[in-house]
């Protein structure tokens, strides 16, 4: 058995669901010792979609990412295992002994995502199989990567998988090599600064306006021109401190400090006059 | 973004742990309309998984010749797997929901022999009766009021969508019965999610495909080699294809952009499509789009950027609309400047699309209407809409109107058929062909003795009579809307008031039109007696005074014709039995046969037919033998209908009128596009609503819902109404895990779940609202709680309520828990002459419930806080029988 690999592409994620629910569908209420004991129905996700919603009216974009174990080749779960009933397969996925775990819960501490939950009614730690016990009864991939409909999740050979994770991400990559996850994201969106450029006399947008932006912390540059719509957006930016100057119709205006950290930023319509 | 299709398995998976797997058609929108193949696990008389199915599986998938679309080195093709919503995936959960009927209820203080209490309905409880004691009292009801009133006294409301089923049809197997004793006052169901383009652009462009663009074929391959743009107004593919197609349409959106074909995104809030495919979102004021359309119209015809050749050839009142647009009509030029006061979109940003429209091939996408034509006055943006697409040559390469996926893809060696029946026509003139069919004629068409239009149910209760025009029927042509029709017919016809009414769809509070209406109007002591089949105790349920368990698709043996347009292969399914029937349900069909035995009318109901005899005579009589013999399709549970080898070589959409209109004529009166309709002239010489060529209507007398309506100082807000995420219409709003997902459910402080209501972070802002607050939703027409989402993905001045939600009400007809919003829509129709439903763009207000007024509530209707509520899926069955847990 080859080793695998999550890889999904959150570019075409459409935020549908289905893995969370097959998920549910999978584990909640069924009982496939000892792989994995059920899942509780509602509160629980061994694969959890996620939502954010980028910007401002109008320039805003949602973003979901399918948050699940990442299977960690140092995987901080089972070293935090007092009794070793945390075990990593051949195939690379890592699993928790539904039978054998004691529920002392420190893996559910220990681990860096936030993968495991505790089940209080039948005092075990839970997580992500990875769908193990259909793996090892001819099943090609998991619930939640059949079930995708844009096929944005993918459960491949590491093999395979080479050239597509070339470029990819894990979550949380400052922590990469201590722990070493075998989901890979790729297309993980960053930050967007976005506004419109117009004539408020004229009541007309500006096109191909200039736009230059300045990342204030390294001097990094970008240059836009603004659209059809005289909307200029700044894609894919890093968490920081910028500085934006708009030139059209023989004005300029400077927007000093701008800050991606907390949220994309949309400066609105804006006047040049 | 590559498809590494050749990585999924063709075959399928195994069916781990299982005993058995039955194949089922789990897509939502109903009866002939199969949809959303699925793979169904089952261990021990319990389903275990719902998995997609792999078309592949038991057959050669390469003979199914899969399509594929070609642009730019990228590739478009079929999927060698089904891609259902996530809640058809999700069935078994409503299957097995807490809240299923699970054996006959008769309403507790309602005795057919002495007092009825209709003014308790909604108001008193349940209690538990055998299936011998229901069919007595039902069949004696029918042959008293057959007897004082004749057989026109009853209503069937045995329409819309439901479960994809043949035999056991959700809906309308009330009509087997009734038909054979001398027939019945009919609910026809108007057009629910696509009124505009019914009551407008028929007049346009003549009959099309239920109201729009027809035909559609090929479109979808046509937008993508000639299309720059795609302006989806309204509409939300990844929101609507669900409940009827599955998740196909997302891929094609995501290709589009693969392609460099921009999506413009024309709606109030950030739908789930807009969410992820928008090159550029413009939100636009609830039902305001009328305005922005004649803006557009305004540029163009001022800057000479439109087709004027076409026009000449191809339409006629283009002079009218010039000068309505310029002002000559009425002194007020449709400026974008105009437009923006009404719309809320800046004058800069309706010129720059006006100007980007004119310079590139742009087609209109939909998924039915959004909020674009829901509204009042639905008729006038849909209208103009055709206008627009005229004025740039309609039917040129990629300038088409697109329901995005649900028509215009590859076709299949089959074909479709001549209208919204497809090839179901097939059925008509087999010897099974009427049973087969009869119950599922109540959705699309107009057949009832007596008629009335779904919208006007109440009226004809409390006025004793209505007129209309038009049947509502799906596929009427224009025509019929220049007929008047009265309710009720001639007293000689058998003509009579309605006395008892028959559901089979008892949605229509969350669903139609004025809800808080339909619950108190359903008191009326006129109506003497109220039957519901359903599977779960729910809406409307809760006004009957005999409820039936009905089951679920699960539970029977049924065939799916999937042979509509919109998945990667059209299929055909032989829907075994999963799992035995919960507590004492019978199906839709065996509910209506076993009143029909009481009345000695069980051969005539049945024919003769077993059901496993419909189920092949259904295979047979459309001719899918000629593809898989039966024998095969009954040992392989389905078939996959190859696509045709020729498929590229049907003309796209109307490519035959663009290119010769006086040989290819539209089939309007003139064969060309009417932007002035002489027979709306002619029939409505008068009409302000809808006048002769569409307009913008500020107000009316029947509807005052714009911002600059007095009542926008008390009620500011507009609501923005789509069909939901997370259910069809009414269904599906118990499945625990769609209550999880963000946009799911809201939980309140008090543990329950509320309908989101999305509001902007500026308007919550101004009331003192946060995120997962409670509030209160309400207008002169009553109150809805919901919970807050407050966020970015609704503009300033409209807030977005699903709508379906379930209702629980507090007080009924006042105060609903449940989030029902269309219980406060407006009364009024599209317009006077137009029968269609106005259920979005309203006006309201939102404000925040205190803890102190939920405690006031508490103390008053208490009964409406104790109904036994699970906290993962919503009210049990419980809540409403007394002694319902034994």
């Amino acid at each position: 058995m080859g080793k695998k690999v999550f890889v999904i592409d959150l570019s075409i994620c459409n935020g549908c669901y289905c893995c969370q629910f097959m998920c549910k569908d999978e584990h909640s209420g069924n009982d496939w010792s000892p792989i994995a004991k059920p899942q509780p129905e509602v509160g629980q996700f061994w694969v959890k979609l996620t939502e954010r919603v980028r910007g401002t009216v109008p320039k805003v974009k949602v973003a979901y990412r399918p948050h699940l174990c990442m299977h960690c080749d140092k995987a901080a779960c089972m070293a935090a295992c007092p009794s070793g009933n945390i075990y990593k397969r051949e195939d690379g996925l890592v699993v928790v002994d539904s039978v054998k775990c004691k529920g002392c819960r420190n893996c559910v501490d220990a681990c860096n995502f936030d993968a495991i939950y505790f089940n209080e009614d039948l005092n075990i730690s839970q997580k992500c199989t990875g769908c193990a016990h259909l793996l090892d009864n001819g099943w090609s991939e998991p619930r939640c990567v059949d079930a995708c409909p844009t096929l944005a999740m993918k459960f491949m050979d590491e093999e395979d998988a080479k050239e597509l994770i070339k470029d990819a991400e894990v979550w949380r990559p400052e922590i990469k090599d201590k722990t070493q996850p075998r989901v890979y994201y790729l297309n993980v969106p960053k930050k967007f600064i976005a506004g419109t450029l117009y004539d408020p006399v004229e009541e007309e947008v500006f096109i191909d306006a200039k736009c230059s932006l300045t990342d204030v912390d390294n001097g990094k540059k970008y240059a836009v021109v603004t659209d059809a719509y005289g909307d200029f957006w700044f894609e894919d930016l890093p968490d920081g401190k910028f500085k934006l100057e708009v030139k059209a119709g023989g004005k300029t205006k400077v927007f000093d400090e701008i800050d991606t950290t907390g949220n994309d930023v949309n400066l609105g319509d804006i006047p040049l006059a | 973004m590559s498809e590494k299709s050749k990585q999924m398995p063709l075959g399928g998976q195994p069916a781990v742990g299982a005993d058995k797997t039955v194949i089922k058609a789990l897509g939502l929108s109903g009866g002939i309309f199969g949809a959303s193949p699925a793979q169904v696990d089952v261990k021990d008389g319990r389903v275990i998984r719902i998995r997609p199915l792999h078309w592949g599986e038991k057959y050669d998938y390469q003979k199914f010749n899969p399509w594929k679309i070609e642009k730019n080195g990228k590739t478009f093709g079929a999927l060698p797997k089904s891609v259902p919503a996530p809640w058809s995936l999700a069935y078994k959960k409503r299957t097995y929901s807490p809240n299923r009927v699970k054996y006959p209820l008769k309403r507790v203080d309602w005795d057919p022999n002495g007092d009825r209490n209709t003014h308790n309905r909604g108001k008193s409880k349940y209690v538990r009766i055998s299936w011998d004691e229901a069919t007595d009292i039902i069949a004696a009801e029918i042959k008293r009021l057959h007897k004082d009133y004749g057989p026109l006294s009853i209503l069937v409301q045995g329409d819309g969508h439901g479960e994809c089923k043949m035999i056991h049809a959700p809906h309308g197997c009330s009509t087997l019965l009734l038909d054979k004793m001398g027939g019945f006052t009919q609910q026809v169901r108007n057009p629910d999610s696509w009124e505009g383009w019914y009551w407008g652009s028929k007049h346009v462009w003549g009959k099309g495909f239920i109201g729009m663009m027809a035909p559609a074929d090929n479109v979808v391959k046509d937008i993508c080699d000639h299309s720059d743009m795609v302006v989806m107004w309204g509409g939300d593919p990844e929101t609507t294809h669900w409940g009827f197609r599955g998740q196909l349409a997302s891929r094609l959106l995501y290709f589009w952009t693969e392609i460099g074909i921009k999506q413009i995104y024309i709606c109030p809030d950030l739908n789930y499509s807009a969410c992820i495919h928008a090159d550029k979102w413009i939100p636009i004021l609830p039902n305001t789009d009328a305005a922005m359309q004649l803006a557009i119209i305004y540029t163009w015809i001022i800057e000479g950027t439109y087709d004027k050749e076409y026009v000449a050839t191809h339409t006629i009142g283009m002079d009218k609309i010039e000068d309505y647009v310029l002002g000559k009509v009425d002194g007020v030029a449709k400026t974008p400047k105009w437009a923006s006061e009404k719309c809320g979109v800046p004058p800069w940003t309706i010129k720059a699309l006006a100007r980007d429209w004119a310079k590139k091939i742009v087609t209109i996408g939909h998924y039915f209407a959004g909020g674009m034509a829901r509204g009042p006055f639905s008729h006038e943006p849909a209208r103009l809409e055709c206008v627009i697409l005229g004025m740039q040559g309609l039917g040129k390469p990629g300038v088409h109107q697109a329901q995005v996926a649900y028509t215009g893809m590859p076709k299949n060696i089959i074909g479709a058929g001549k209208d919204h029946m497809g090839t179901f026509g097939r059925l008509e003139g087999t010897a099974a062909g009427e049973r087969i069919l009869k119950p599922h004629r109540g959705t699309p068409t107009a057949w009832g003795k007596q008629m009335i239009p779904k919208t006007l149910v109440e009226e004809a209760i409390r006025k004793g009579t209505v007129d209309f025009w038009g049947t509502g029927g799906h596929e009427e042509e224009a025509a019929d809307q220049y007929v008047k029709y009265t309710y009720p017919i001639a007293k000689e016809e058998g003509g009579t008031e309605i006395r008892m009414m028959w559901t089979d769809t008892p949605c229509r509070q969350t669903c139609w039109n004025n809800g808080n209406e339909i619950a108190l109007t359903s008191r009326d002591s006129q109506i003497e007696f109220i039957l519901a089949q359903h599977p779960w105790l729910e809406n409307d349920c809760l006004f009957a005074d005999i409820i039936l368990p009905v089951n679920t698709t699960l539970e029977v043996d049924d065939i799916s014709p999937c042979i509509r347009d919109g998945d990667s292969f059209q299929s055909v399914l032989y829907m075994k039995k999963a799992i035995e029937p919960v507590g004492e349900s019978k199906s839709d069909f065996e509910a209506v046969v076993e009143i029909a035995k009481k009345l000695g009318m069980e051969k005539e109901v049945t024919e003769g037919y077993s059901v496993d005899e419909l189920i092949k005579a259904t295979y047979e009589g459309m001719r899918f033998d000629e593809i898989v013999p039966w024998d095969e399709f009954n040992e392989k549970d389905y078939m996959v209908i190859p696509v045709a080898e020729n498929w590229e070589e049907f003309p796209a959409g109307l490519y035959p009128f663009y290119i010769d209109p006086v040989k290819n004529p539209l089939p309007t009166p003139s064969g060309k596009l009417e932007f002035y309709s002489e027979g709306l002239a002619k029939a409505f010489p008068n009409d302000e609503e809808r006048p002769p060529y569409p307009q913008w209507i500020e107000k009316s007398a029947i509807h005052d819902e714009r911002i600059s309506s007095r009542r926008a100082n008390i009620f500011p807000l507009l609501v923005l109404s789509n069909h939901g995420r997370w259910r069809v219409h009414a269904q599906a709003d118990d499945i625990p895990w769609s209550k999880e997902a963000f946009t799911g459910k809201v939980r309140g402080f008090d543990g329950y779940h509320y309908e989101p209501c999305w509001i902007n972070t500026a308007d919550a802002a101004a009331r003192g609202i946060k995120h997962g607050d409670i509030v209160r939703v309400y207008n002169e027409r009553g109150s809805v709680l919901c919970g807050a989402l407050v966020f970015e993905r609704v503009m300033p001045g409209a807030v977005s309520i699903d709508h379906g939600a379930r209702t629980d009400f507090i007080i009924p007809g006042n105060l609903d828990r449940g989030g029902a919003i269309n219980l406060i829509t407006p009364e009024g129709l599209t317009s006077k002459h137009a029968a269609g439903q106005a259920t979005t763009a309203f006006l309201v207000e939102v404000e925040r419930v205190s803890m102190e007024q939920m405690d006031k509530w508490m103390r008053e209707h208490p009964e409406a806080f104790e109904r036994e509520y699970d906290p993962a899926s919503g009210l049990k069955f419980n809540a409403w029988v007394e002694g319902g847990n034994k």
